[in-house]
Order: structure tokens, then sequence, then C-alpha cells
């Protein structure tokens, strides 16, 4: 049976009492004071000055106050269990406007889980009876009537792919090898689906797209929401029982599907395929030399930079490192080996960006926080939903961040970080492109094809999983 | 009759502490056996309104959810408490307001300069009442090159200053501490007498602090030095006449809130090492480091951080099931059981080398006086080790929660040549109590004084190691105190036996208190003062 929020918070009790409220959490680069940047820069959201470590908590930068920076929220976590404080409407209105992004998590020398603390206590906060927000509420009743929080019908689910001539894919019986579209690229972001529908296509991958897929449960689990959550787990858990390997276009179903579920099913429930998103496919095949770019020349010398999603990034990476941490018995001699897989993790979108680079021509120029220091996007968290204005300003402040650099085209690999990047774009004349980096290849036509990759390739183990000994899920 | 007192006044201070701030409006402070019992009004939806009326009202609240987020029971003491409101002023006139009206209304205010858990100086702890999270005054207002110094208000913060100079003023070093991570303040540190990256050279970083600006709650806005002058720059701290600014000094805003103050900034030598040598006990490090030391002039100047410790100082970064205990492992990695680290920083190379090749020559010297002459040995460091222990700010100090689920620094000040001693009789104490010995100790003003941190790792979710850390601080303090050693960030549950032997100066910091604070508002407790 599924845990309870409160269960869970009381199983990270250890973690919150290791908090010292040191607040080193609050930066990006806080280990780098030296580390080299390009000065102040002056954009929509206000001057930032990129040198050294540099505030990176949203919801602290927004609302200013100690509680809504991470620490100020673990202490509030263990003010609940010391029971110093109760759960009311209060707590929830400052636990909730949090992306969940993990910067914290990533910056703290106690490893203290803090993505997993606060979604404990949102969880524990709703069990307590204290109500959602309105807007929660709404796509809560949407999720639990259509199984999608946008409120699309079922039967439109997949209408991009009948419209991109796709419809063979549909319930591919054949196929061992599903593509989970998710939501957002289902409903609002079609032309990350079709993109990445079509490069499966082109690489000659036989993959089916399940009908009966309904929303992962990322927003539910991310807001506490947990028990629709898991609803939702449990009914992809059947629609996609088989199949042997899922692919994602989406960082945070990819996140979903293959930390939370793990987290939240019976201790002896396994997941039962392997997953994967499909940029680590394709920077594989980069890797292995059977696919490369032609050259592009509307794309040539335009300034490309790369916005990591938390979801693919850093929940990632702090899970792979939390897991070799509980493995290792001498972690002062395997620390290394944790910090060389987070960086061989970091660099599997990048293969794709610097073949891009060494083939088509675009410039490709990073952003000054990046990988495990890299700043949300701002849609995460449930706050895309519920804090729109706070959202999108966050999602600014990263576009400042790809303006800083002269970006011209600003990619990612998520199309929720699309959504609220390029509403920002719109919103504050950032004057930038915003794409997925699948979508580009696509999109520009961009593929050529060396050698066919096989079946093989397509359902290898996850690089991710082959990296520091990292047992298979 | 001294063990006597000790029981008799710790009775009476734990009663006063715990029974007697009671809550009422009428005159706050009364008389019984002798002792001062202060009474504060809790403060209520008025007078939040009234905070509102200064600051606005995206600046005060007594929303519980927030400033329960203001709690820190770790690293400098347990005993923080939910304040009842939280304000977060912008400008001194802000402050001066809320001063007044709190003083008028028997209300207590503790200060947070935007850090909040060095030097104990921050959290607000019984009776509550307002805390004035001073944050939001993060100007870094002037670095002068030619007058060396810079001008800052008390939220800027290490990593803000350090990010800000390393950009536009590279050959100058920010003033911040050493060792403080990187969201910890340079006031902060300053006025709890905390480090500089220089003080094994130049003395405590309080030193460094050349003028300030201070609201007290008597509506006084009082500025020091030179400063107390309309037209004067801040270029001399003993000013027009006798020091205030000292008084400051160690108050952990308990006297009033320091809203500017202009700090000394040194040059940032681009030629800058790590010397370590090893042994294996505490004495040998001590005479080593003193013999260099007493050269005063040159290679002393140079070495800018005399820092040492032994080896659970490593050991205890890490969980206490995922790493060995054992000596031997530590012993194969080329760590000593006890070592110092001297900081250099040179204009030249040749310089560099000169103080570098010096210290050696001294330490071969040493093996001939030493208790332990085969143990004396250079630890050669990686570059990357070199470039690790030259990073400031750094987190240095934060993962000793990971051993367990927190940590206590108990920090004393000795007379140098007696931190072995110390050293010796701590690390015998926290094996007694079932911790790791773990201490770092270091030198300063090229040791004229030792600040000797035990370091005590323990599980804070169990209330019996609770209990076990006070009785360990509360045992070894009262042996500590019988050698004549100083705490260094006193707490007021455990270390009020420091103020009672020394009544003269207590009687006249409570004097001070009562010129500038007269109801007694700020930061009660602290400083063992009402």
């Amino acid at each position: 049976m599924a845990k309870t929020g409160m269960e869970r918070l009381q199983e990270l009790k250890k973690d919150i009492y290791k908090c010292i409220h040191c607040k080193a959490c609050r930066f990006a680069y806080s280990g780098e004071p030296d580390k080299e940047g390009i000065g102040e820069y002056t954009g929509k959201q206000g001057t930032v000055l990129y040198e050294g470590m540099v505030d990176a908590c949203p919801a602290g930068i927004e609302y200013g106050w100690e509680a809504y920076w991470n620490a100020g929220k673990i202490w509030i976590a263990r003010s609940i269990l010391s029971g110093d404080l109760e759960f009311t409407e209060e707590v929830r209105d400052v636990i909730l406007p949090c992306i969940t992004c993990g910067q914290c998590s990533a910056q703290c020398e106690n490893k203290v889980r803090t993505v997993d603390i606060i979604e404990a206590l949102r969880a524990a906060c709703m069990e307590s009876g204290v109500p959602m927000i309105d807007k929660h509420e709404l796509v809560d009743k949407l999720v639990k009537e259509r199984n999608n929080p946008y409120g699309g019908a079922a039967g439109e689910r997949l209408k991009w792919a009948k419209d991109a001539g796709l419809e063979k894919f549909i319930n591919n019986k054949d196929a061992k090898i599903a593509y989970y579209v998710g939501c957002t690229a289902s409903y609002r972001q079609v032309e990350v689906a079709i993109a990445t529908a079509k490069l499966f296509e082109q690489l000659g991958m036989n993959f089916t797209l399940v009908a009966d897929e309904v929303c992962c449960g990322s927003p539910f689990f991310r807001v506490g929401a947990v028990d629709t959550a898991q609803e939702l787990m449990k009914k992809n858990l059947e629609a996609f029982k088989n199949v042997e390997m899922v692919y994602f276009s989406c960082a945070g179903c990819y996140r979903t599907f293959t930390i939370d579920y793990p987290k939240w099913m019976a201790e002896d429930e396994k997941l039962p395929f392997k997953t994967e998103h499909a940029f680590e496919l394709v920077a594989r095949l980069v890797e292995q030399g059977k696919i490369k770019f032609k050259p592009n020349k509307e794309l040539k010398g335009k300034v490309v930079t790369y916005h990591d999603p938390c979801h693919t990034g850093r929940h990632f990476a702090v899970d792979m490192e939390q897991e070799m941490i509980e493995k290792s018995t001498n972690l002062m001699m395997d620390s290394r080996k944790i910090k060389e897989a987070i960086d061989a993790w970091y660099e599997v979108p990048r293969i794709i960006l610097r073949k891009l680079e060494e083939d088509v021509g675009i410039k490709f120029k990073e952003m000054y926080r990046i990988k495990l220091n890299s700043m949300c996007c701002g849609a995460g968290g449930g706050v895309r939903a519920g804090y729109p204005e706070f959202s999108i300003k966050t999602a600014s402040l990263r576009c400042d961040e790809a303006n800083a650099v002269g970006a011209d085209i600003l990619t990612t690999e998520c199309p929720f970080c699309w959504r609220n990047l390029s509403d920002a774009n719109e919103t504050y004349n950032h004057g930038m492109k915003v794409m997925g980096v699948l979508q580009m290849i696509t999109e520009y036509n961009l593929l050529e094809i060396l050698e066919k990759p096989s079946v093989k390739d397509f359902t290898i183990p996850s690089i991710r999983e082959t990296m520091g000994d990292k047992p298979k899920k | 009759l001294y063990e006597k007192d000790i029981r008799k006044f710790k009775i009476q201070y734990l009663i006063f502490q715990n029974n007697n701030f009671n809550i009422i409006k009428s005159k706050n402070c009364r008389l019984v056996n002798g002792l001062e019992i202060m009474s504060y009004k809790l403060p209520d939806e008025k007078d939040l309104e009234a905070m509102i009326g200064i600051v606005g009202k995206e600046y005060a609240t007594n929303n519980k959810a927030i400033t329960a987020g203001y709690l820190a029971k770790s690293v400098m003491g347990l005993e923080s408490q939910i304040p009842d409101i939280v304000v977060r002023p912008k400008y001194v006139e802000e402050i001066r307001k809320v001063l007044i009206y709190c003083s008028a209304e028997k209300i207590a205010v503790s200060p947070v300069s935007a850090g909040l858990s060095g030097g104990f100086a921050c959290p607000t702890i019984k009776p509550g009442g307002v805390l004035l999270d001073l944050g939001r005054m993060n100007r870094i207002i002037e670095i002068d090159e030619d007058n060396r110094y810079c001008i800052i208000e008390p939220g800027v913060t290490n990593g803000q200053l350090w990010s800000y100079m390393h950009k536009y003023h590279p050959d100058w070093a920010p003033p911040i501490p050493d060792g403080a991570p990187p969201a910890a303040t340079v006031m902060g540190d300053a006025i709890d007498r905390g480090f500089s990256l220089y003080t094994s050279s130049v003395g405590p970083q309080g030193d460094n602090f050349m003028c300030g600006e201070i609201v007290f709650p008597n509506g006084d806005v009082v500025r020091t030095g030179s400063w107390a002058l309309p037209f004067a720059k801040p270029f001399y701290k003993y000013g027009i006449g006798p020091d205030m600014w000292s008084f400051l000094m160690g108050s952990q805003g308990a006297f009033g809130v320091i809203t500017k103050a202009a700090v000394k900034i040194y040059p940032h030598p681009k030629f800058k090492t790590v010397v370590v040598w090893g042994m294996d006990n505490p004495y040998d490090m001590q005479d080593l480091t003193l013999e260099v030391a007493k050269q005063e002039f040159g290679i002393s100047h140079h070495t800018v951080m005399v820092q040492g410790g032994n080896y659970p100082l490593v050991m205890a970064r890490w969980p206490k099931d995922k790493i060995p205990h054992d000596y031997t492992f530590y012993k194969e990695m080329g760590i000593s059981q006890w070592w110092m680290n001297w900081e250099t920083w040179a204009q030249t190379q040749e310089e560099l080398d000169y103080a570098t090749n010096k210290i050696d020559k001294m330490a071969e010297d040493f093996k001939k006086r030493a208790r332990s002459p085969d143990a004396i040995v250079k630890q050669e460091l990686h570059p990357k080790q070199i470039a690790s222990r030259m990073k400031k700010p750094n987190k240095i100090a934060i993962p000793y929660s990971f051993w367990e689920a927190g940590f206590l620094f108990i920090t004393w000040y000795t007379p140098w040549p007696e931190c072995a001693h110390f050293a010796d009789m701590y690390t015998k104490k926290m094996e007694e109590y079932g911790f790791p010995p773990v201490i770092w100790i270091a030198s300063i003003e090229r040791c004229r004084q030792a600040i000797c941190m035990p370091i005590v790792c323990f599980d804070s979710t169990k209330q019996s190691d609770l209990e076990k850390v006070q009785e360990l601080n509360r045992d070894t303090t009262e042996y500590a105190l019988k050698q004549g050693w100083l705490n260094y960030r006193p707490d007021p549950y455990i270390h009020v036996q420091a103020y009672y032997q020394a009544g003269m100066y207590w009687k006249y910091l409570r004097a001070f208190k009562k010129l500038v604070d007269p109801n007694m508002i700020m930061h009660p407790g602290r400083l063992a003062l009402p």
C-alpha cells in the first residue's frame, strides 16, 4: 500500500534535522566563489551580477521572507514534526510557491533531500484537511474527470498524431517500445510530440503511442495531491504493462515515471519497463557515429543556448547521488565517482548540441548558471498553475540570462519549460526563439542517418543507468 | 565556596530564564532576591499594525508559517524559538521607529543581519518578540581602494561581497570571514568578533572595523570613530575620543542595531599557498606554531590563516556509517593525527618561497624540541587541495551534520600556549560523552590567542543526545573557566557562569545597556543581560 505524506515526512526526519540553516542553498555555485562570469547584466527583471555565486531560489527571490527560501521551509517541516506548528492555510500558502527545482538540494553539503521534504510536507498538509488552493483544485478536478490537467477530451489526446500522419503508431501491438507523450505535448506543445515521434520514425523505431495513456501525475505529486497522483500512476502502469521500454520527450513525465513511481509504489513492486528520454537515445547514436546532422543556412551562425530542465537535470542527478551514497561504504573514496557520474549525466544533451555546432554551424553558448547550478524556468512544482505571475517572472529571469549571452535561440528538452520560457519570451519581449533540441532537429530536417540503428540501440540500458555502477531500476 | 556559588547562581538564573518572563503590559522590571527580573509584552495585532505603519504591510507579519522559518537550533545554540512578529526594514529611520515603539511597549527585539546560524547572535530566544530581519539592507555602499575600506549594510552576505569584489576590485581581498558559509554576513561576523581572511596575521574581524552607525532603542542614531563628525571619512576607528565601537563587538545585538559599517580591506595578492605540517599530538602542534608566530615580523605577517586540528575533523564530515573510524585509514592517506596549515600570502613568488621555506626550516629544527620528533612530517598537498583550502567563502564548516543529524560548535578562547591543554581535555571529554573528538584550532594575531572549537556531532532527532550535548557543555565550561579560558559565543543558558565571575565588568555592561536601551528590549538574555 502506498505511503501517506506524513509517513514520508517521518521517513525524512533525519534529513530535516540535518539542516543547520546555513542558507548556502540560496545560491547557485555556492561552492564556487571564484567562478568567472560575465559581470552585471540588466535585463527585463532587473540587474543580476553573473559572477561567483548568484541567488537562485526563485521563491526566495520573489517573496523575500526567510520562510520562502528553502532553509526556511525545512525549518517549517521541523516545526511541524516537533509540534511547534500546525498545518493551516497559512502554512500551505508558504510551502506551495516553491518550484521544487532542487537547486537547494544540489547546493546542500549535508545532502538534505529538500524536494522530497517539500513534497511530503505538501502531501501531509493536504491530508490534514487543509484545502487545495482554487487553481490547484481546478486542475485536480479536471484530471479526475478527463485524465489530464488541461481539460482536453480523451479522444483528442492523440489528435496530433493523426494530423501528422503518424496514426499507424497508435496502439501498435507489435511494438515493445512506447513513446509516452504527456499532457503538455499532447494538448499544448504538439510540436514537441510531432518532432519526437517523427524522429523515432526516421530512425526506424517500431514504437507505440498508447491510447490509454493518462497524465503522469507529476503536478499532483508536486503539490501534495498524492491520492490523485497515485490513481494516475496505477492507470499508466496498467496501460504500459506490455512494453519493455518507454521513451519520453517531457522531463517532468520522465522524472515522474522513473523517480516518483518507484518511490510511491509498494515496497515489493518494481517498474515493469525501462525508461529513457529521447535525447539520451539521440546522444547515444551521435556518439556511436550512427547519425550526424546536415548543414543549415538558416541556423548557421545563430547563437544557441540550452536550458537544463530541473526534472531531467538536477532531479536525476540528486537521485543518482542519493543512490550512490546509499550503496557506498566509504563515501570519502566514492565521492569523486559520484561527481563524475553527475558530470557525465549533464553532458548527454550537450553531446547533441556540440554535434549541432560541428555539423550545422550553430554557435552553442552556455548561460552562466548551468547543469547542477541551472536556474529554474519557473513552471514546475504546481507553480505555473497556482502562481502564474511569479512563474512567468521566473521564466523571464531565465530568459534574461539567455539574453545576457546573446542567444538567438533558447533550447530546452521539456515541453513544460518550453511553454513557460516561450510565454515569458513573448510577455517580456526577450526577442529569442524558444524551441526543443529535438524539435530543432526535426523542423529544420537536420537528421542524417549514417548507419540504421538496430532494435538493440533502442532498448539498451539508459545512459543514466550505466553511470557510476548505478543499479538498474 | 566557588562551586556552591555557581550552583546557586545557576538555579537563580534558570528560574529567571524559565519562569519570570511574565507577559504583562506594566513596567517591565522588578527585583527578586537581588536579580533584575524582566517582563515583556507579547506583541498583539495592534503592535503588528504599528509595525506595518512603519515598514508597510509587505514587510511586517505575524503569520506563524512565515515566522517559523526563522528558527535555527544548530551550530551555535539550541534554544531558538519562533518570533511573534518579523519585520524587514530597509532604512535606518524605519529601524529607529521600530525600536522606539518596541521600547515604549516593552516588546523584546532581536536583530538578524541576514544569516541565521553564526555566533548564536541571531535566533530569537525566550521571550520571543519582534525579529528584525535586516536582509533587505544589503547595499555595498562604497569601496575605497586608497583609503582601504569598504562600507556595507548589515544584510551584505559573504557570497555577495565576494562576487562583487572579485569582479570589480580583484586586487583587494573582500573583508569576509574565513570559514563562514556564503550566506553569512560580514556584519554578523564582525560584531561577534569573528574571523577575517587574515585573522592569524592582523587580528579578529572586529579589529578591522573602522566606524559604524548604530540605532539605539532610546531613539539615538550614533556614528562612531571619525564618522562622529559629519564630513569625515570612516578612516579612524578611535575618532574624536574614547572608542564606543568596541562596546558593540561581541554584543550579539544586545545594545542596538548596527546599520552601516566601514571595514578595512587588504590586498589580495596572486602569490598564495598553504604549507602543512603534521604531528601526532596537540602539544607539538601548539609549540611549533608558536615558534613561527613569535617571529612577529616577516613570515608571521605572511601567514594570514594559521589553523589546524585532528583527523576526526576530516572523518566527521561524512556519514557515521560510511567512513572508516580507525586512524589507520587516514594514516594511509597521509593525514597526520594532528596538523597545522599555514595559509601564506605574498606579493611576489620570491617572498612566498622565502616564507614557506622558512616555515619548513623551522619545522625541521623544531624536531629537536618536539615531544614526538618522528611524527613531525610535512604534508605535501596536491594543487587541488591547496586551491580547495584557499577557497573563500567556503562550505567547510557545514557538513558536520552529515555525520548524524546536527552539530554544535562550542568555541573558546585560550592563550595560545594553553590550546593543547584545552584540546587534550576536550577531546577526552567528547569521547567520554560518546561524541567523536573533533576539534579545530586557529591562531589569532600571530598566536596571541587561540580559538579552540570542538565540533560536537550528534543526532538532533534524539532528545537524549541534546541533553548529553548540554551536559558536556556545562561540564567543560566549569573546567574551562577554572583555567581562565573564555567562551567565545556565550550561550545564555550554559555560559552564565562566565559572567558570574566577571561581576564588575558585567555591572558596566549593564550600565551601558541601560543608557542606550532603557527598557532592556534588545535581545533579552544575551550576554546574561536581562
